[in-house]
């Protein structure tokens, strides 16, 4: 099966929160000086398509549009992990993108690889957390679109998705070609790279291509949400004590939770 | 906009220095500890155990011997990335990076420097798959600090050699499927030998008493008229130069280890620091306990530069063993410090194995000692100021 898996490059999510800061004129996270990871969740979707590659065989082949010279780290990572060879669509703007503004691109880069049977890419980026890239890109790919993955097993011409619902676990048979968001699980955490691939690595091929090089259909492009404001939410803490018995405690803690609606 | 927080544990920002390669690799290594190690490695400690797993664990991420050849089945990166995988297992325990050390630096270096094409075919690939373990025997019960003292002997016996002798505080010693064992001949000669396990005469016992390093594993190797053939022995080791020189190898390593252990124990400080209150306040808001932290952030920041310098000059083939010597007597007293100063800062919880510090420092009371001790390295550095030798 040959999967292409899309890898967005996020600000490290782990980094002190002291440094998260808005770019006041972009209205953007900033990301000078600061370190640049693969969201989490498309890490998972490389561990997906790496596990399938292993079952089924195929290649893999991982897709990142941004800014060329910030992404080596990233493209690196992910041929270290295993994947087959890389496509970069070279995008100084795309750190300031949304979701709508990025998949038709993406839709275009995965045309030119050729036809693929499968698109993974996170369940939601770790800066934004829009999910609508991957049904975006189902549509303009014509493919069977399916969200939240927490495993993806081959089918007989088709993928047997177990998907993560409010309602519970949703068991999908999808046909291909088909774009599949994927969500974390014990079955997907992804893995290490090994030393030895992270040297070899260096070999694999990488592609690069500029936007302009990408024959995006117009049709695919939504308006995308114009951004009027973000901001970083103060952080207030207090403390409330909880008197009496563990039993009683356990009971005023229930209350007080679901008075404050988080249960 | 703002400056950021600079990372207390890269104050000088040294990861600028650092490649692609090295950065990925370190992450890793760092993920790997963090996920496989520290959670588990308080009570791998108290019950002195040596996790049997982790060699196979760390042969798959391809650490072991890593800045060796590819060709013998290592990873082939270079001084640099291999200092900083050190770092990041000694990050979690001192036990842990000796056992990588020894491996490495001490068995598989040695069967790649001095054995001949069948030893490094046969050994060098499983080794570096931690599918076998090796260990390194030096120290004797009477000889430690003077290994030409040695009385292991090597007598040659037809086409053979028989061993006899006994080895002590040996890293693996138990685990080990072949120990390099150095022994005397009959000329008086310094030579290495791979004894595998099994074989008759030879036998490891556990040291068990430990109160530092207790996840790794010390013994004594009996040898009573150990038999072995002639291609047992490394051909090319001659004299005492040779286990010396595999030492150079692993103090480098040590080097880097130690600021591993000390960044663990700093970071620990500070953060306990930060949220402890007594008298109203943080402790962290006061001047003792600021001004111990910024001791330990100093001399943190010094061994990274010394280690991160000593790696340039190895991987520029200009490494000099007394630089080697300098760097492991710093960085070890260093970090043993740090870990006394980080203990200090956690009051009794210090004292606890839920905590790192107290831990480390144990540790790093027998890495002070190893691999040269601290006062040995002084000497050598002594000598090389000042050419007078202290030792005769
Ligand atoms: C946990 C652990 C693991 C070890 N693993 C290994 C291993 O895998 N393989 C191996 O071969 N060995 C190993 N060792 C042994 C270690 O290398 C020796 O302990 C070390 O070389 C010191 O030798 P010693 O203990 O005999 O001390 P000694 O040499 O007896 O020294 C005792 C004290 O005297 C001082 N001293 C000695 N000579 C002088 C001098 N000329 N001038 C001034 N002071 C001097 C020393 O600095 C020290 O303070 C290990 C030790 C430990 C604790």
């Amino acid at each position: 099966m040959d999967v292409v898996v899309c890898l967005k490059q996020v600000v490290d999510p782990e980094l002190p929160a002291r440094d998260f800061a808005i770019d006041p004129r972009s209205r953007r996270q900033a990301r000078e000086g600061r370190t640049l990871v693969i969201s989490t969740y498309d890490e998972h979707a490389l561990e997906v398509a790496l596990r399938l590659k292993e079952q089924t065989g195929g290649k893999v082949t991982t897709l990142a549009v941004g800014p060329q010279a910030a992404l080596g780290e990233a493209v690196r990572k992910a041929l270290a992990m295993g994947a087959d060879e890389a496509l970069v669509v070279d995008e100084p703007r795309a750190p300031e993108w949304l979701g709508a503004e990025v998949a038709p691109v993406l839709a275009a880069a995965i045309r030119r690889i050729g036809p693929v049977d499968l698109v993974l890419a996170g369940c939601e980026s770790a800066d934004w957390v829009e999910r609508v890239v991957a049904p975006l890109l189902a549509e303009a790919l014509g493919a069977a679109c399916v969200t939240f993955a927490a495993r993806v097993e081959p089918a007989d011409g088709g993928v047997l998705v177990r998907r993560m619902a409010d309602d519970g676990v949703h068991h999908v048979a999808a046909r291909l070609p088909a774009v599949v968001s994927v969500a974390s699980d014990d079955a997907n955490k992804p893995r290490l790279p090994k030393v030895k691939d992270i040297v070899a690595a260096r070999r694999k091929p990488v592609t690069v291509v500029a936007t302009a090089d990408l024959e995006v259909d117009p049709a695919w492009r939504l308006p995308a949400p114009e951004v009027r404001g973000v901001t970083v939410p103060p952080r207030t803490g207090t403390c409330e004590m909880l008197g009496g018995e563990p039993a009683e405690q356990v009971e005023a803690l229930v209350r007080r939770l679901r008075d404050l609606k988080l249960l | 906009m703002r400056e950021l927080t600079l990372r207390p544990t890269d104050y000088y920002q040294l990861d600028e220095l650092l490649d692609d390669d090295a950065r990925l690799v370190r992450d890793t290594v760092r993920r790997f500890v963090d996920r496989e190690v520290i959670p588990h490695i308080g009570g791998w400690w108290l019950r002195g155990e040596f996790p049997r797993h982790l060699p196979a664990a760390l042969g798959e991420l391809g650490v072991l011997g890593a800045n060796l050849p590819v060709e013998y089945g290592a990873a082939g990166v270079n001084n640099v990335t291999y200092g900083l995988i050190l770092q990041e297992l000694e990050r979690g325990d001192s036990g842990l990076r000796s056992f990588a050390s020894v491996q490495g630096a001490l068995v598989m270096y040695p069967i790649h420097a001095f054995g001949s094409e069948a030893q490094k075919r046969h050994w060098l690939p499983r080794l570096a798959r931690g599918d076998a373990v090796g260990c390194f025997g030096l120290t004797e019960p009477g000889a430690g600090s003077d290994p030409g003292a040695m009385q292991t002997r090597a007598r040659r016996r037809g086409g053979g050699w028989e061993l006899t002798g006994t080895k002590m505080w040996i890293t693996n010693g138990s685990l080990a499927d072949v120990a390099v064992v150095w022994a005397k001949d009959d000329e008086g000669e310094i030579r290495g030998f791979l004894v595998e396990r099994g074989t008759p005469g030879f036998v490891a016992h556990e040291i068990t008493t430990k109160a530092s390093m207790r996840a790794s594993d010390t013994s004594e190797l009996v040898l009573e008229g150990v038999r072995v053939d002639d291609d047992a022995r490394l051909p090319e080791a001659n004299g005492l130069r040779a286990p010396l020189s595999c030492l150079t190898q692993a103090r480098y390593g040590i080097a880097w280890g130690a600021v591993g252990a000390a960044a663990a124990c700093f970071e620990e400080a500070l953060a306990y620091a930060g949220a402890r209150t007594a008298f109203g306040r943080p402790i962290a808001a006061r001047q003792l306990i600021q001004a111990r932290l910024v001791d330990m952030l100093t001399e943190l920041t010094k061994g990274q530069l010394l280690a991160f310098r000593l790696g340039q000059l190895k991987d520029a083939g200009r490494m000099r063993y007394t630089h080697v010597s300098l760097a492991k007597r710093n960085n070890v007293r260093m970090a043993l410090e740090v870990a006394r100063a980080a203990r200090t800062i956690l009051g009794a919880y210090g004292v606890t194995l839920e905590y790192h510090a107290m831990r480390h420092a144990a540790n790093l009371e027998s890495v002070d000692t190893y691999e040269g001790t601290h006062d040995i390295h002084t000497l050598v550095v002594g000598r090389d100021l000042t050419g007078l030798d202290a030792f005769q």
